[in-house]
């Protein structure tokens, strides 16, 4: 059988040619730019080895972000998980018009913009005639201060990025527990499961593929944080809330130390990669372990 | 007769319980949308549970002290050239890759699985050295140029593309057609839904962008809607009220795409983690 050999390359010459140019240069580059001295504007980069590697890891501020990425992925990628698989399961028991409705419903969170709902979270919590603690008030709790107090300002960021993580997995469930035959359900039933017992010996199991897949995905989202942060926190109180990505952002545009920004942004990228690297080692164990 | 009372009861309380919870997810946009049509005039307006009357002031001083038509069509713009230009270069990738067998397909197809993981926030200091070097700050193309290429998009038109049956091909050349036959009256005809799906789930993402445009565009009149908002807001120039009608607005399109689309929406969404 005769292939005119080139045609594929040739369909996939301009992603190629893209990803070139605005993907491999880049990555490069942000490497050459790590052991550079530059401040964005002057002409001339200075190549002092590997100062900025120096530098970063001797500034507290940066181990400080890189504990706060931890503490936010963990505090949120788990919860995020944990509602969602529940709330897909309660879903599914609604009867299928309700099915429908609900779906669409509790998907909106991420239909709308992080923009929009950074700006909406930080009124709803803001101190002086926010929602929060309006509410709080009428059942007599003295809210917080929320993001001007550094417990607090983490724990809204967490809230907000629990809030929208349940939306985005919660899809991801539904379509698992879809595709899970319901001869097992039935099965379970006969031998008197009750729904909870169906939801931890079935569905929680059988959707495992489904859940080491969302738990690389949340991952690498959360370890990128950054709109909620610059919207509602700005890194703050006193760096409470500063995360590696938002470091990377203000070194580079609000300080134009460009070289120490690409450290920054090096160490967050081989960090991304070692945690995507070994889940996916993960799910490639258990399902050969499966097969087996 | 009783058992089936109690499953219809239990089937109620269920779907109370779903209701109230939704509410309570949805409580934000909810009070986004209530309060955008508060009155800016009554002071404390914003402390109350709910707004003390209904009016159109927030709306008005959008429209009045902000080029608001300006953002939503650069929102627009960039949101619907980017989409296209996704899709096109991301079908005839995942074209090549579902339909062809060459040397180092696996490969190149493992390298696009990689763009997806490394995280773009890192590379985005030397993509904007590129694109200011390539005068395109505050440009659209500055949005754009640099994200054509879409990991997900090839990767989602893959997946569907290899379901095509092998058959439908082969008669096909049997009938005498080519290859630029094959592809335009056997794949193109059957891609139509998938495609339409993914663009949507584009759109979204992109009409809603915001740290890579927040980087390229610092100009007012360049802005998408999010950057707009947020520099607006912070600045104090748009007060809480018509922030929450520019708000609404800027979020009313997608919402009703959305909800327009949603099966296939939703369907194309689940697909990305459910084949994998």
């Amino acid at each position: 059988m005769r292939r005119p050999s080139s045609l594929p390359y040739l369909f996939l010459f301009p992603a190629l040619a893209l990803y070139a140019a605005f993907f491999i240069a880049p990555l490069f580059f942000a490497g050459s730019l790590s052991f550079s001295q530059w401040n964005l504007i002057s002409p001339k980069k200075e190549f002092v080895g590997l100062d900025n590697y120096a530098a970063l890891f001797e500034d507290p501020v940066f181990w400080i972000s890189l504990r706060n990425t931890v503490v936010y992925a963990v505090a949120t990628v788990f919860p995020s998980m944990a509602g969602a698989l529940v709330l897909a399961a309660v879903i599914e028991r609604s009867g299928k018009r309700a099915r429908a409705v609900f779906r669409t419903l509790f998907f909106l969170p991420v239909i709308a913009s992080l923009a929009v709902t950074g700006l909406v979270w930080a009124m709803l919590l803001n101190p002086v005639g926010g929602h929060f603690n309006i509410i709080l008030g009428m059942l007599g709790i003295r809210g917080p201060n929320w993001l001007n107090d550094p417990f607090w300002a983490m724990a809204s960021l967490v809230m907000v990025g629990v809030w929208r993580g349940v939306s985005y997995n919660l899809i991801l469930y539904i379509a698992g527990i879809q595709g899970i035959d319901s001869q097992y359900y039935e099965a379970a039933r006969i031998d008197g499961a009750g729904a909870t017992g169906q939801f931890f010996h079935i569905t929680v199991p059988l959707l495992s593929h489904v859940s080491l897949f969302v738990l690389v995905v949340s991952v690498i989202q959360s370890f990128q944080v950054f709109a909620t942060v610059n919207i509602m926190t700005k890194g703050g109180p006193n760096n409470a809330t500063n995360v590696l990505v938002y470091q990377v952002y203000q070194e580079a545009f609000q300080f134009f130390d460009i070289g120490r920004s690409s450290a920054a942004a090096v160490v967050m990228l081989v960090l991304v990669l070692a945690v995507a690297i070994a889940q996916i080692r993960m799910i490639e164990s258990s399902e050969s372990s499966m097969a087996r | 007769m009783r058992h089936k009372t109690i499953r219809r009861l239990k089937l109620f309380g269920v779907r109370i319980f779903l209701a109230l919870l939704a509410c309570l997810v949805l409580y934000p946009l909810l009070w986004m949308a209530l309060f955008s049509f508060g009155n800016p005039g009554i002071s404390g307006g914003a402390a109350a549970l709910l707004p003390g009357s209904l009016a159109l002031g927030g709306y008005r001083a959008v429209f009045e002290t902000t080029p608001f038509f300006l953002w939503l069509r650069n929102s627009f713009a960039v949101a619907s050239i980017q989409t296209a230009l996704q899709v096109l270069v991301g079908y005839l990738a995942a074209y090549a890759f579902a339909r062809f067998p060459f040397p180092g397909r696996s490969a190149l197809f493992y390298f696009v699985l990689a763009t997806m993981v490394i995280p773009a926030q890192a590379l985005m200091i030397p993509m904007f050295v590129t694109i200011n070097s390539l005068k395109m700050i505050n440009t659209w193309a500055g949005v754009i140029v640099p994200f054509i290429a879409s990991g997900y998009a090839i990767f989602m038109l893959r997946q569907f593309l290899r379901e095509v049956p092998q058959a439908l091909v082969d008669s096909a050349k049997v009938d005498g057609c080519d290859e630029g036959g094959i592809l335009w009256h056997i794949y193109l005809p059957l891609s139509i839904p998938p495609v339409a799906a993914l663009a949507v789930i584009l759109f979204v993402n992109h009409w809603n962008e915001y740290y890579w445009p927040l980087l390229v565009l610092n100009e007012e009149a360049s802005m998408t809607l999010p950057i707009a908002l947020v520099r607006f807001k912070n600045e104090g120039i748009i007060e809480w009220m018509p922030t929450l009608a520019a708000a609404t607005l800027a979020t009313a399109p997608v919402v009703a795409i959305f909800l327009a689309t949603q099966k296939s929406f939703v369907e194309g969404f689940a697909a990305s983690g459910i084949k994998g």
